[in-house]
């Protein structure tokens, strides 16, 4: 399998030199850039893009836009040490992530993770969750231990994906909702949860009681592969 | 009407008591003084009027009358021809008079100029009743017996002063006197007047008008004073009330010398220091803006590398005494990096730079997003995270990054001050305009808790709440702590 490489654009040395590591250790590729006026090109082969926000020159964010631009299929994640609301939603105007300094490289490596999945370069691994084998490219889902398919209506394999995207995140019925359904929630609807139940019942070895896709009581829905 | 001329063409120059002073003065010395001229002017143009006519034959009414009882007296025992052409030659002489004769037998014989409004036979009563009528009418008449040259009737006002004030003797005329019947002599009551007097009505009236137009003016002037006074105050008040895009007063062209000029100035050397002053403030705020974005800045990257080397550190093998600072120092670094980013939120919050954009916000949504965003922190910290909000429809007219934030600041605390009570319920109530609350089993506000701070954090949520027209009520005591949201107003 091909190495996923990140580009990364940081000017401080001791946080990119240490990043760069912590990153490369995780197994994947690491292109580090100082400042981001070569990033444009260098973004060619990368599969996400890491940017710090101040950079010297050009800003993160006028950097980020550019490679937005011109590629709009590579997932860009903002670095920052600025959290404030407002740069965070000029952030996510364009950037497909921010996360803010200082962060657990952990947490970081989970959200690159989520990005890769969501651009479709994890595409081709399966993936696993409980003795189910997932997979997004081809949406097919299968019990792992008895190698049979099982049969899911595309909302209800869309309910999974989009768990799935979300891995150890919850997400609420109304965010579900209007990602699998693409309309806006409108309060009071029980779609989400009937879809659910019959998900389970599908996918769940005890449907009474549930062990792949959580109920958070009064808040949402959670996957958590392993 | 010439200080109608005066006041715009040295306006302002001299103060508003000055020429406020000289409108009163020439009210109470030269009104009076022109009332005085206007009343001598009248009286003389009078006099010369009636001077222009010269004497006339009837401006004495005792002479008049005499001369009507001599034509009376001679009028005895003549024929009838005769008398009638005496009565004639009487009356050409006084053509204004119109006479009359009646005889013995109450019949009228002649009148001069000929009339048709007389009766033809006169009775006893119906003399009295044409007396009665001419004693205070505006004909003065005067009533002699032929051939007797004493005994006479006249009317006349009361204010004629000459001749009987009401008497008329004609109705105790014997018969014996009234043997040859009567004449009677008529002439408009005016005539008999001094001219002085009979011009009375034309020069009062005269003398009305020129008082009236003397207060006009008087009138008209104090008015302008006014409204002038008036205008320039309303201009000033207008450029207070409506300031220019800035948010502050605009200065104003001086429109004079006097207080209100100048009271103009002072207002435009204000409004000028308003301007610096907001001006040097805007400066002094960006400076202070930029300052505390370069040193959250400036913090953050030496926070995020000692965070990277204490993350490396956890995967060198220990003891548990140096896992245990190493959790310590890692708390820490989180509670200042916080602390960083409250302080650089409150400073734009302060300034109102915080960007504030209003929108329907679903608030049992909303709150269940930042739930789901809190609940692993809360899952890892053993503390449970219940949540009852569902069926609860509130929407709010607030920014949602804004309540999020509110949300965010609320949970944290809870999760920061009161994970021992190891319970945290969120709740959301739709009743009164909507309810937010907050609550946990700790220790309380005011028990002693190791990672207190100065509070930002809950001074941020005041800030924000009270822009966003809501309320934070709080309920603390040793069995924990009740944060609620509240709306301020509802319908």
């Amino acid at each position: 399998m091909e190495i996923t490489k990140l580009l990364y654009i940081e000017d401080d040395p001791e946080i990119g030199g240490w990043l760069a590591r912590d990153l490369r250790e995780r197994g994947y590729e690491v292109e580090w850039l100082k400042d981001g006026e070569k990033a444009e090109e260098r973004a060619e082969d990368a599969d996400l893009a890491l940017l710090d926000v101040m950079l010297p020159g050009l800003d993160g964010f006028t950097v980020g836009q550019k490679l937005k631009r011109r590629h709009p299929q590579l997932p860009v994640l903002m670095l920052s040490a600025r959290a404030t609301v407002e740069d965070k939603v000029q952030g996510l105007a364009f950037a497909d992530d921010y996360v803010t300094k200082p962060f657990h490289p952990d947490e970081l490596a989970a959200r690159i993770e989520v990005l890769l999945r969501r651009s479709g370069k994890e595409g081709e691994r399966p993936l696993r969750l409980g003795h189910l084998l997932v997979r997004p490219q081809e949406l097919t889902v299968t019990d792992a231990e008895s190698g049979e398919e099982i049969a899911l209506t595309p909302k209800q394999l869309q309910i999974l994906l989009y768990l799935l995207r979300n891995d150890g995140r919850i997400r609420t019925k109304e965010q579900i909702y209007e990602a699998v359904w693409g309309e806006p929630y409108m309060e009071g609807d029980k779609t989400v949860m009937v879809h659910i139940r019959y998900l389970r019942e599908r996918i769940e070895r005890d449907p009474a009681r549930p062990q792949l896709i959580e109920t958070v009581r009064g808040i949402g829905y959670r996957v958590r592969s392993t | 009407m010439s200080r109608r001329r005066l006041l715009p063409r040295l306006p302002r120059r001299s103060s508003l008591l000055a020429r406020y002073s000289a409108i009163i003065v020439s009210a109470v010395l030269v009104l009076p003084l022109l009332l005085a001229v206007v009343g001598i002017a009248t009286t003389v143009s009078t006099a010369l009027m009636s001077s222009d006519r010269g004497d006339s034959p009837y401006r004495d009414p005792t002479k008049l009358r005499q001369s009507w009882e001599a034509v009376a007296a001679s009028l005895g025992g003549i024929p009838e021809a005769e008398a009638a052409s005496r009565l004639r030659d009487w009356q050409a002489r006084y053509p204004q008079t119109r006479v009359f004769r009646i005889d013995a037998q109450g019949r009228l014989r002649e009148s001069y100029p000929h009339r048709e409004d007389l009766p033809t036979q006169w009775t006893a009563s119906g003399t009295v009743e044409f007396m009665k009528k001419a004693v205070n009418g505006p004909i003065f008449t005067v009533v002699a017996f032929v051939g007797s040259g004493s005994k006479s009737g006249s009317s006349s006002g009361s204010d004629q002063g000459t001749g009987p004030t009401a008497g008329f003797n004609a109705g105790s005329a014997s018969s014996s006197d009234s043997g040859e019947g009567f004449i009677v002599m008529e002439i408009p009551r005016e005539l008999t007047k001094p001219y002085a007097q009979r011009g009375g009505r034309v020069s009062s009236t005269v003398y009305a008008v020129g008082v009236l137009t003397l207060l006009g003016v008087f009138l008209a002037v104090s008015f302008l004073f006014f409204t002038r006074i008036r205008r320039r105050l309303v201009r000033l008040q207008q450029a207070m009330e409506q300031p220019a895009g800035s948010g502050l007063p605009q200065p104003i062209e001086p429109s004079g010398d006097d207080e209100i000029g100048r009271l103009e100035r002072s207002f435009s050397a204000m409004a000028r220091q308003l301007e610096e002053g907001r001006q040097r403030e805007a400066a002094e705020e960006e400076l202070r803006r930029e300052l505390i974005a370069k040193l959250s800045h400036d913090v953050r990257t030496p926070l995020t590398v000692i965070r990277a080397h204490a993350f490396s550190l956890e995967k060198e093998p220990l003891r548990e005494s140096g896992r245990e600072s190493l959790r310590v120092m890692t708390a820490k670094l989180d509670y200042l990096s916080q602390l960083m980013e409250n302080l650089f939120s409150y400073n734009l919050l302060a300034a109102g730079k915080y960007p504030y954009r209003p929108a329907r916000t679903d608030v049992a949504r909303l709150a269940r997003e930042q739930l789901a965003a809190w609940y692993p922190a809360f899952e890892q910290a053993g503390v449970e995270l219940s949540s009852e909000l569902e069926g609860q429809a509130v929407y709010w007219e607030v920014d949602p990054l804004w309540l999020e934030r509110v949300l965010d600041n609320l949970l944290q605390n809870a999760l920061r001050h009161a994970a021992s009570g190891r319970f945290v319920e969120v709740r959301l109530d739709e009743r009164e305009g909507g309810r937010l609350s907050v609550a946990d089993r700790g220790p309380g506000m005011d028990a002693p808790s190791p990672g207190k701070g100065s509070g930002l954090g809950l001074q941020i949520v005041r800030l924000m709440l009270a822009r966003m027209s809501l309320r934070l009520v709080t309920e603390s005591g040793p069995g924990g702590t009740i944060v609620t949201i509240e709306a301020t107003s509802y319908f």
